[in-house]
């Protein structure tokens, strides 16, 4: 039952080396997308290009369909996954400076590093500028740790704001994926350059919204809080601990037999 | 030149199972931005320690006696520059260039990208992560915030690409 780092099947060490290859394939697909390239990033601002919000959107509602799957077959423990929490006032400024700062710079941190690493130069530029912001940040942080910590709601999640079981939730945002792909599709068309957009075969892109809001469907129905409800943790702990054994613990960074520990768990 | 890339949708099935697979090994997802806060704490620390040790927020990233670099993330940010760089190479796409609309200047598009890049740092700390760290990884699991947070991000670009157009278009 995965995390498998959170019930020990691998150390510390070795999850580094899965971070390297996780980030390899993460800036691979972003390169191929396009995303080392601000003009192409930035034209989702000027409605000529909106690849950021189709490979964003799809990637968030394949993974949310993917983790409750998951957690419905007993393959994961949500209960186990990070959560990131709400702190509503900092994220919304933050969220709007983002912004500022992806239009006015043409990157968002990762795509300016794959940038960098393809060779521009205002990439690199974009990085000190973050690092710069960064130490900025820490130094103005008596300042802004009040507003830093305020809003604080807790690790929640949509469904408890509105009060519906994540299927039904996942349900309504492949409905709101299936629509704005096709609205966007249909500002492109107005606005965008005709060469560069992708032409897909409508048949494939019907199966495939049918596809989506099937998926979605089965969730609402199964209703996978449900399952998550009932964690099991304590039938699943021995043959875990056989597995960790599997690998020699050079460094024991982290409890190999225990391995619940969150080593180093913050955002992005 | 126009380039040809890969169909975003496909891109996107992709980077989600690549997000899931990410939470089903380490139960945490995507992020970058934390790296450049701690390659700055690590900078920090190496010219003025005891100021790095007394500031709330380095501090942070200063616990436990390990380099800040011996991170996670930092290793998940090294490998996504190196699959870059692949990606970039198989197509031919490495060039030194500063990419830039045809009606800007050099030296304006360096300016801009580390005004930027300066409030992007400040606004991915502020909001505990940038667009992978908090907003996808985030709304993956449906966490409230995040999507607040995402959509905070489009607003912002929205309202002020109108003032950015010459450096694009």
């Amino acid at each position: 039952m995965g995390p498998l780092y959170k019930f020990g099947w691998f150390d510390f060490a070795y999850s580094l080396q899965l971070a390297g290859l996780i980030g390899f394939m993460f800036g691979f697909v972003l390169e191929r997308a396009g995303f080392g390239n601000p003009r192409k990033l930035t034209a989702i601002f000027y409605l000529k290009d909106f690849a950021v919000l189709k490979v964003m959107f799809t990637a968030i509602v394949v993974c949310i369909l993917g983790l409750l799957y998951f957690s419905v077959f007993g393959w994961i423990d949500l209960e186990r996954v990070y959560l990131l929490p709400t702190f509503i006032w900092p994220q919304i400024a933050g969220g709007l400076v983002l912004g500022i700062g992806f239009v006015m710079g043409g990157y968002c941190p990762t795509t300016s590093v794959v940038a960098t690493a393809s060779g521009k130069l205002d990439g690199l530029i974009f990085i000190i500028g973050m690092i710069v912001g960064s130490v900025f940040f820490a130094e103005v942080y008596p300042l802004v740790e009040r507003f830093y910590t305020s809003g604080d709601m807790g690790a929640i999640r949509l469904t408890d704001v509105f009060g519906i079981n994540s299927g039904i939730i996942t349900f309504l945002i492949c409905l709101v994926a299936v629509g704005a792909y096709r609205l966007v599709e249909k500002i492109e068309q107005k606005f965008g350059d005709k060469d560069t957009l992708p032409k897909d075969s409508p048949k494939i892109k019907r199966a495939a919204a049918g596809l989506l809001i099937l998926l979605g469907l089965i969730l609402a129905i199964v209703n996978p809080d449900r399952t998550i409800a009932t964690p099991a943790v304590s039938e699943v702990k021995p043959e875990k601990q056989v597995e960790a054994i599997q690998k020699p613990a050079a460094t024991s960074e982290t409890p190999d037999s225990t391995g619940f520990k969150i080593v180093d768990d913050e955002g992005c | 030149m126009k380039e040809r890339y890969a169909n975003p949708y496909l891109i996107g099935v992709i980077l989600g199972l690549i997000l899931l697979f990410s939470f089903y090994t380490m139960g945490r997802g995507l992020g970058s931005s934390a790296s450049f806060a701690r390659i700055a704490t690590t900078g920090v620390n190496l010219v003025a320690p005891e100021h790095a040790r007394a500031n709330g927020y380095f501090s942070t990233y200063l616990q436990g006696g390990k380099s800040p670099l011996m991170a996670w993330l930092v290793f998940l940010t090294l490998g996504a520059a190196l699959g870059g760089l692949f990606s970039a190479f198989i197509s031919n796409r490495i060039k030194g260039e500063v990419a830039r609309g045809p009606s800007i200047g050099v030296s304006i598009r360096l300016w801009l990208a580390l005004g930027g890049g300066i409030l992007s740092g400040f606004a991915a700390r502020l909001a505990r992560g940038c667009t992978s760290g908090q907003a996808l990884t985030g709304a993956a699991q449906l966490a409230f915030g995040s999507w607040v947070y995402m959509l905070c991000i489009f607003v912002g670009a929205y309202a002020t690409a109108y003032f950015f157009k010459k450096e694009w278009l």
